[in-house]
């Protein structure tokens, strides 16, 4: 059983205030609703003539039912108050829902970057297969000094590791950028390191 | 569970109407003629039931808020999981509006050869 909390002032009075409302708009129904039934039993004549009496009963029914309406709509008034609270101040459940919203979020987003991930690694395949082709046709513009990628990864001179030749080309192109003092001679793809320009 | 307790507090809602419905049922009967006493029998158990139900779920409701409330005001947020998210998915607009340029730079090349070929 947990201990009651220590809660601030207004806090403890609005839900003892709540407690009071629930309480008094239940008696209130019971109540009212008890001498409705109570006021529609057919009693002996009293000194009262009928018609003031029927006239009486008539009028205590109509303020009875009125307040027993009046404690529904309080009551409804108290869920709604309730609800609100509840949504403020339900820290246990907060927690729940913005672990959860953290968790989608999360997954959506790992989820996008898998996918970019594989796009970027199946274009790096064709990239290089169409910078072997442009760099070896008739219309490059690159200068007889100039190592495209691809002839760059066959010659293993070039590398400072003669056995890497398995590396993808996005990889050789980062170690390449990298290392631009490994092979001062060689300009990779065209773009010269060089002050000469095709 | 923040959801249930709120649907909980939607069935107590109903149950309230739930209790006035049998009320005004019980009266209306009791002023015809001739009553029908199994109807009003049903109508009473219904409408004390309800009543019950409101005031006990209501009081859980209360004692669960009293135990559950700090007074301080709740300082979690998904902002920084709703931004790295935002990020990803510009990223794979960015990367997709980059691929749409390339097509059509294609396309465009292809037109220009098509067009030079019947010369």
């Amino acid at each position: 059983m947990a201990s009651q909390r220590v809660l601030p002032q207004s806090k403890e009075t609005l839900l003892q205030n709540y407690n009071k409302r629930l309480k008094d708009d239940i008696k209130s129904i019971l109540d009212n609703f008890t001498e409705i039934i109570k006021t529609a039993k057919i009693e002996e004549e009293t000194q009262v003539s009928r018609p003031t009496q029927a006239e009486q009963d008539h009028y205590e029914m109509h303020v009875r039912a009125a307040n027993i309406v009046r404690a529904g709509e309080s009551l409804m008034k108290l869920v709604s108050d309730l609800k609100q609270f509840l949504i403020l101040n339900d820290f246990p459940s907060v927690n729940d829902a913005i672990s959860l919203q953290n968790q989608q979020l999360r997954s959506l987003q790992d989820e996008c970057d898998k996918k970019l991930t594989a796009l970027r690694d199946e274009i790096a395949i064709d990239l290089y297969e169409l910078e072997e082709e442009y760099y070896s046709s008739s219309y490059s513009l690159w200068d007889t000094s100039d190592v495209p990628l691809c002839e760059a990864f066959r010659r293993p001179d070039t590398w400072t590791s003669p056995d890497s030749s398995c590396s993808s080309p996005s990889e050789e192109r980062e170690e390449v950028d990298g290392a631009p003092d490994s092979n001062p001679q060689h300009q990779l793809n065209g773009h010269s390191t060089a002050s000469e320009k095709p | 569970m923040a959801n249930e307790r709120l649907r909980a507090l939607e069935e107590v809602e109903k149950e309230i109407a739930m209790t006035l419905q049998c009320a005004g049922n019980i009266v209306l009967e009791l002023s015809k003629d001739k009553h029908n006493a199994s109807f009003l029998d049903r109508q009473l158990l219904q409408f004390q039931t309800s009543v019950n139900r409101v005031e006990s779920e209501l009081s859980g409701q209360i004692r669960y808020l009293t135990q559950v409330a700090t007074g301080q005001p709740h300082e979690g947020s998904t902002y920084s999981a709703r931004k790295d998210c935002q990020m990803a998915l510009n990223r794979a607009e960015y990367a997709k509006v980059k691929l749409g340029e390339l097509g059509r730079t294609c396309e465009v090349m292809l037109e220009q050869q098509q067009q030079q070929q019947p010369l």
